[in-house]
Protein backbone atom coordinates (compact mmCIF):
# COMPACT_ATOMS: atom_id res chain seq x y z
CA UNK A 1 0.00 0.00 0.00
CA UNK A 2 2.91 2.56 0.94
CA UNK A 3 4.19 1.97 -2.47
CA UNK A 4 1.13 2.44 -4.26
CA UNK A 5 0.59 6.22 -2.66
CA UNK A 6 2.65 8.17 -5.17
CA UNK A 7 0.94 7.20 -8.13
CA UNK A 8 -2.14 7.52 -6.00
CA UNK A 9 -2.65 3.43 -7.27
CA UNK A 10 -4.97 5.12 -10.84
CA UNK A 11 -5.20 1.74 -12.66
CA UNK A 12 -7.57 1.81 -15.73
CA UNK A 13 -10.72 -0.29 -15.19
CA UNK A 14 -11.58 -2.44 -17.71
CA UNK A 15 -15.08 -1.66 -20.02
CA UNK A 16 -17.23 -4.35 -19.24
CA UNK A 17 -17.47 -3.43 -15.73
CA UNK A 18 -17.28 0.00 -16.26
CA UNK A 19 -20.11 -0.17 -18.33
CA UNK A 20 -22.24 -1.90 -15.85
CA UNK A 21 -21.57 0.94 -12.88
CA UNK A 22 -22.58 3.49 -15.80
CA UNK A 23 -26.31 1.70 -16.03
CA UNK A 24 -26.54 1.11 -12.88
CA UNK A 25 -26.15 5.15 -12.53
CA UNK A 26 -29.00 5.26 -15.81
CA UNK A 27 -31.49 3.23 -13.71
CA UNK A 28 -30.56 5.96 -10.46
CA UNK A 29 -30.77 8.82 -12.63
CA UNK A 30 -33.77 7.83 -14.49
CA UNK A 31 -35.61 6.96 -11.49
CA UNK A 32 -34.90 10.19 -10.13
CA UNK A 33 -35.49 12.32 -12.90
CA UNK A 34 -38.58 10.08 -13.94
CA UNK A 35 -39.81 11.29 -10.34
CA UNK A 36 -39.35 14.91 -10.84
CA UNK A 37 -41.48 14.09 -14.08
CA UNK A 38 -44.73 12.77 -11.66
CA UNK A 39 -44.33 15.40 -9.00
CA UNK A 40 -43.24 18.83 -11.41
CA UNK A 41 -43.56 18.25 -15.03
CA UNK A 42 -46.84 16.35 -14.88
CA UNK A 43 -48.15 19.62 -13.08
CA UNK A 44 -47.19 21.90 -16.06
CA UNK A 45 -48.21 18.99 -18.71
CA UNK A 46 -51.84 19.22 -17.08
CA UNK A 47 -52.86 22.74 -17.94
CA UNK A 48 -51.88 22.48 -21.34
CA UNK A 49 -53.48 19.38 -21.50
CA UNK A 50 -57.09 20.95 -20.32
CA UNK A 51 -56.21 23.69 -22.61
CA UNK A 52 -56.54 21.40 -25.60
CA UNK A 53 -59.29 19.76 -23.89
CA UNK A 54 -61.16 22.84 -23.85
CA UNK A 55 -60.82 23.63 -27.66
CA UNK A 56 -62.38 20.49 -27.95
CA UNK A 57 -61.56 20.50 -31.65
CA UNK A 58 -58.27 19.79 -33.62
CA UNK A 59 -55.38 17.16 -32.92
CA UNK A 60 -56.48 14.88 -30.00
CA UNK A 61 -53.75 12.92 -30.64
CA UNK A 62 -55.82 9.92 -29.79
CA UNK A 63 -55.06 10.32 -26.21
CA UNK A 64 -58.51 8.70 -25.06
CA UNK A 65 -58.74 6.03 -27.57
CA UNK A 66 -55.24 4.22 -27.05
CA UNK A 67 -53.61 5.23 -24.20
CA UNK A 68 -55.80 6.18 -20.29
CA UNK A 69 -54.14 9.37 -18.51
CA UNK A 70 -52.33 7.37 -15.72
CA UNK A 71 -51.23 4.98 -17.88
CA UNK A 72 -49.56 7.97 -19.74
CA UNK A 73 -47.99 9.11 -16.28
CA UNK A 74 -46.57 5.47 -16.04
CA UNK A 75 -45.29 5.52 -19.63
CA UNK A 76 -43.71 9.21 -18.31
CA UNK A 77 -41.87 7.79 -15.42
CA UNK A 78 -40.71 4.80 -17.41
CA UNK A 79 -39.82 6.78 -20.71
CA UNK A 80 -37.71 8.88 -18.66
CA UNK A 81 -36.00 6.00 -17.23
CA UNK A 82 -35.15 4.16 -20.56
CA UNK A 83 -34.19 7.72 -21.84
CA UNK A 84 -31.49 7.95 -18.86
CA UNK A 85 -29.98 4.46 -19.41
CA UNK A 86 -29.70 4.98 -23.08
CA UNK A 87 -27.76 8.17 -21.97
CA UNK A 88 -25.84 6.23 -19.59
CA UNK A 89 -25.05 3.67 -21.68
CA UNK A 90 -23.85 6.21 -24.83
CA UNK A 91 -21.52 8.13 -21.90
CA UNK A 92 -19.77 4.99 -20.69
CA UNK A 93 -18.39 4.34 -24.15
CA UNK A 94 -17.43 7.55 -24.55
CA UNK A 95 -15.87 8.30 -20.98
CA UNK A 96 -14.13 5.08 -21.72
CA UNK A 97 -13.08 6.21 -25.03
CA UNK A 98 -11.85 10.04 -23.30
CA UNK A 99 -11.14 8.92 -19.64
CA UNK A 100 -7.50 9.76 -20.07
CA UNK A 101 -7.90 13.51 -21.16
CA UNK A 102 -11.19 14.42 -18.76
CA UNK A 103 -9.75 17.26 -16.67
CA UNK A 104 -10.20 15.64 -12.99
CA UNK A 105 -8.05 13.76 -10.53
CA UNK A 106 -10.60 11.00 -9.80
CA UNK A 107 -13.16 9.53 -11.50
CA UNK A 108 -15.67 11.49 -9.94
CA UNK A 109 -14.22 14.68 -10.91
CA UNK A 110 -14.04 13.13 -14.57
CA UNK A 111 -17.81 11.81 -14.71
CA UNK A 112 -18.91 14.42 -13.27
CA UNK A 113 -17.04 16.68 -16.68
CA UNK A 114 -18.49 14.70 -19.28
CA UNK A 115 -22.25 15.11 -17.27
CA UNK A 116 -22.13 18.51 -16.97
CA UNK A 117 -20.79 18.33 -21.14
CA UNK A 118 -23.54 16.19 -22.06
CA UNK A 119 -26.39 18.22 -19.98
CA UNK A 120 -24.75 21.28 -22.35
CA UNK A 121 -25.61 18.79 -25.59
CA UNK A 122 -28.68 17.43 -24.60
CA UNK A 123 -30.31 19.72 -22.42
CA UNK A 124 -28.83 23.34 -22.51
CA UNK A 125 -28.31 23.87 -26.04
CA UNK A 126 -31.50 22.78 -27.59
CA UNK A 127 -33.53 24.67 -24.38
CA UNK A 128 -31.52 27.37 -25.99
CA UNK A 129 -32.11 27.14 -29.92
CA UNK A 130 -35.76 25.09 -29.64
CA UNK A 131 -36.95 25.44 -25.80
CA UNK A 132 -39.86 22.35 -25.19
CA UNK A 133 -42.77 22.48 -25.50
CA UNK A 134 -45.67 21.43 -23.89
CA UNK A 135 -49.26 19.41 -25.27
CA UNK A 136 -51.12 21.90 -27.54
CA UNK A 137 -48.20 24.04 -28.59
CA UNK A 138 -47.20 22.28 -31.25
CA UNK A 139 -48.72 21.51 -34.92
CA UNK A 140 -48.62 17.74 -35.76
CA UNK A 141 -48.01 18.75 -39.32
CA UNK A 142 -44.86 19.92 -38.71
CA UNK A 143 -43.14 17.14 -36.62
CA UNK A 144 -41.19 15.91 -38.84
CA UNK A 145 -39.57 19.36 -39.45
CA UNK A 146 -39.16 20.02 -35.96
CA UNK A 147 -37.58 16.20 -35.17
CA UNK A 148 -34.85 17.60 -37.89
CA UNK A 149 -34.16 20.41 -35.81
CA UNK A 150 -34.03 18.72 -33.13
CA UNK A 151 -31.30 16.26 -33.71
CA UNK A 152 -29.32 18.95 -36.24
CA UNK A 153 -28.93 20.79 -32.50
CA UNK A 154 -27.99 17.75 -30.82
CA UNK A 155 -25.62 17.08 -33.70
CA UNK A 156 -24.40 20.55 -33.59
CA UNK A 157 -23.43 20.15 -29.86
CA UNK A 158 -21.93 17.18 -29.67
CA UNK A 159 -19.67 18.89 -32.76
CA UNK A 160 -19.29 22.09 -30.39
CA UNK A 161 -17.87 19.64 -27.61
CA UNK A 162 -15.50 17.90 -29.57
CA UNK A 163 -14.08 21.12 -31.12
CA UNK A 164 -14.23 22.91 -28.10
CA UNK A 165 -12.05 19.79 -25.79
CA UNK A 166 -9.87 19.44 -29.05
CA UNK A 167 -8.71 22.47 -28.70
CA UNK A 168 -8.06 23.16 -25.07
CA UNK A 169 -6.47 19.98 -25.23
CA UNK A 170 -4.08 21.53 -27.71
CA UNK A 171 -4.18 25.01 -25.78
CA UNK A 172 -2.83 23.04 -21.96
CA UNK A 173 -0.54 20.55 -24.37
CA UNK A 174 1.24 24.06 -25.15
CA UNK A 175 1.77 24.93 -22.05
CA UNK A 176 -0.80 28.24 -21.70
CA UNK A 177 -1.92 29.59 -18.58
CA UNK A 178 -4.88 27.63 -17.07
CA UNK A 179 -7.25 31.12 -16.68
CA UNK A 180 -5.81 31.49 -20.78
CA UNK A 181 -7.04 27.97 -21.71
CA UNK A 182 -10.79 28.23 -19.94
CA UNK A 183 -11.34 32.10 -21.78
CA UNK A 184 -10.58 30.62 -24.83
CA UNK A 185 -12.60 27.43 -24.11
CA UNK A 186 -15.51 29.84 -23.58
CA UNK A 187 -15.37 32.19 -26.25
CA UNK A 188 -15.33 29.47 -28.91
CA UNK A 189 -18.40 27.83 -27.11
CA UNK A 190 -20.17 30.94 -27.13
CA UNK A 191 -19.44 31.45 -31.08
CA UNK A 192 -20.04 28.21 -32.11
CA UNK A 193 -23.35 28.18 -29.51
CA UNK A 194 -24.20 31.43 -31.78
CA UNK A 195 -23.40 30.08 -35.15
CA UNK A 196 -25.88 27.02 -34.12
CA UNK A 197 -28.33 29.18 -32.85
CA UNK A 198 -28.35 31.79 -36.34
CA UNK A 199 -27.75 28.96 -38.55
CA UNK A 200 -30.14 26.26 -37.92
CA UNK A 201 -33.81 26.53 -38.39
CA UNK A 202 -35.42 28.12 -36.56
CA UNK A 203 -38.72 26.12 -34.51
CA UNK A 204 -41.61 26.65 -37.35
CA UNK A 205 -44.64 26.54 -34.67
CA UNK A 206 -46.31 29.76 -33.65
CA UNK A 207 -47.24 29.37 -29.96
CA UNK A 208 -51.05 29.94 -29.70
CA UNK A 209 -52.68 33.39 -28.91
CA UNK A 210 -54.91 30.73 -26.36
CA UNK A 211 -51.70 29.46 -24.61
CA UNK A 212 -50.58 31.65 -21.50
CA UNK A 213 -47.28 32.25 -21.56
CA UNK A 214 -47.05 31.20 -17.73
CA UNK A 215 -48.31 27.43 -19.24
CA UNK A 216 -45.59 27.71 -21.64
CA UNK A 217 -42.68 28.47 -18.98
CA UNK A 218 -44.22 26.70 -16.05
CA UNK A 219 -43.07 23.55 -18.60
CA UNK A 220 -40.08 24.46 -19.78
CA UNK A 221 -38.54 25.12 -16.50
CA UNK A 222 -39.85 22.29 -15.39
CA UNK A 223 -38.29 20.24 -18.09
CA UNK A 224 -35.00 21.68 -17.86
CA UNK A 225 -35.15 20.41 -13.79
CA UNK A 226 -35.92 17.39 -14.96
CA UNK A 227 -32.97 17.19 -17.24
CA UNK A 228 -30.79 18.49 -14.80
CA UNK A 229 -32.00 15.88 -12.31
CA UNK A 230 -31.45 12.95 -14.78
CA UNK A 231 -27.34 14.51 -15.98
CA UNK A 232 -26.64 15.18 -12.00
CA UNK A 233 -27.52 12.12 -10.71
CA UNK A 234 -25.83 10.28 -13.91
CA UNK A 235 -22.95 12.23 -13.17
CA UNK A 236 -22.46 12.08 -9.34
CA UNK A 237 -23.49 8.02 -9.50
CA UNK A 238 -21.53 6.95 -11.86
CA UNK A 239 -18.84 8.73 -10.98
CA UNK A 240 -19.01 7.70 -7.35
CA UNK A 241 -19.66 3.68 -8.61
CA UNK A 242 -16.67 4.07 -11.28
CA UNK A 243 -14.21 5.59 -8.17
CA UNK A 244 -14.92 2.87 -6.44
CA UNK A 245 -14.16 0.21 -9.44
CA UNK A 246 -10.56 2.07 -10.03
CA UNK A 247 -9.51 2.04 -6.52
CA UNK A 248 -10.32 -1.40 -5.86
CA UNK A 249 -8.24 -2.23 -8.74
CA UNK B 1 11.91 21.23 -24.30
CA UNK B 2 9.21 19.08 -21.98
CA UNK B 3 10.55 16.40 -20.10
CA UNK B 4 8.43 13.04 -20.52
CA UNK B 5 8.19 12.98 -16.93
CA UNK B 6 6.39 15.82 -16.98
CA UNK B 7 3.78 15.24 -19.41
CA UNK B 8 2.82 11.97 -17.79
CA UNK B 9 1.95 13.38 -14.35
CA UNK B 10 -1.74 14.06 -15.03
CA UNK B 11 -2.83 11.21 -17.25
CA UNK B 12 -5.05 8.67 -16.01
CA UNK B 13 -4.22 5.41 -18.00
CA UNK B 14 -6.80 4.64 -21.16
CA UNK B 15 -9.16 2.37 -21.36
CA UNK B 16 -9.74 0.12 -24.50
CA UNK B 17 -12.75 0.22 -25.96
CA UNK B 18 -14.35 -2.22 -27.73
CA UNK B 19 -16.27 -2.23 -31.09
CA UNK B 20 -18.84 -3.98 -29.49
CA UNK B 21 -19.81 -0.77 -26.76
CA UNK B 22 -20.29 1.87 -29.91
CA UNK B 23 -22.32 -1.01 -31.41
CA UNK B 24 -24.51 -1.03 -28.71
CA UNK B 25 -24.75 2.44 -27.83
CA UNK B 26 -26.17 3.41 -31.64
CA UNK B 27 -28.62 0.79 -30.75
CA UNK B 28 -29.46 2.21 -27.45
CA UNK B 29 -29.81 5.40 -29.78
CA UNK B 30 -31.92 4.10 -32.34
CA UNK B 31 -34.73 2.21 -29.37
CA UNK B 32 -34.39 6.02 -28.11
CA UNK B 33 -35.23 7.33 -31.36
CA UNK B 34 -38.20 5.04 -32.19
CA UNK B 35 -39.52 5.17 -28.76
CA UNK B 36 -39.45 9.29 -29.25
CA UNK B 37 -39.89 9.99 -32.65
CA UNK B 38 -43.33 11.47 -33.24
CA UNK B 39 -44.70 10.71 -36.47
CA UNK B 40 -44.41 7.27 -36.83
CA UNK B 41 -42.08 7.08 -39.97
CA UNK B 42 -40.53 3.85 -38.62
CA UNK B 43 -42.77 2.11 -36.33
CA UNK B 44 -45.93 3.25 -38.24
CA UNK B 45 -49.13 1.68 -36.52
CA UNK B 46 -47.15 -1.03 -34.58
CA UNK B 47 -45.72 1.60 -32.50
CA UNK B 48 -48.74 3.92 -31.97
CA UNK B 49 -49.44 2.03 -28.36
CA UNK B 50 -45.97 2.46 -27.51
CA UNK B 51 -46.03 6.03 -29.22
CA UNK B 52 -48.94 6.95 -26.70
CA UNK B 53 -47.27 5.16 -24.31
CA UNK B 54 -44.21 7.35 -23.84
CA UNK B 55 -45.91 10.30 -24.70
CA UNK B 56 -45.66 12.59 -21.44
CA UNK B 57 -41.41 11.30 -21.63
CA UNK B 58 -41.09 13.06 -24.98
CA UNK B 59 -42.48 16.41 -24.00
CA UNK B 60 -40.93 16.62 -20.36
CA UNK B 61 -37.33 15.44 -22.02
CA UNK B 62 -37.63 18.22 -24.39
CA UNK B 63 -37.92 16.36 -27.36
CA UNK B 64 -40.28 17.43 -30.50
CA UNK B 65 -43.99 16.31 -30.35
CA UNK B 66 -47.62 17.24 -30.96
ZN1 LIG C 1 -47.51 15.37 -27.58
Amino acid sequence: MATAVEDRAETAPRFAPLLGRFALAGVVAGAASGLWALVVTERAIAPALALEEARGSGHDHGHEELVSRSTQLVGGFLGTVFAAVVFSVVVAAVYAAVRHRLPGRTDAGRAAVLAAIGFGVFALLPAVKMPANPPAVGDPGTVGTRTAIYIAVLGAGVVTALLVSAMVGTLRARGLHPSAVAAAGVLATVALVAATVLLVPDNPDAIGADVPAAVVWDFRLASLGQLAVLWTTLGLTAGYLVDRLARRG
Amino acid sequence: MTSAQHTRTRTAPAIAVPAWAWALALLALFALYLVAQDDGAVLASAGDLAHEFFHDARHSLGMPCH
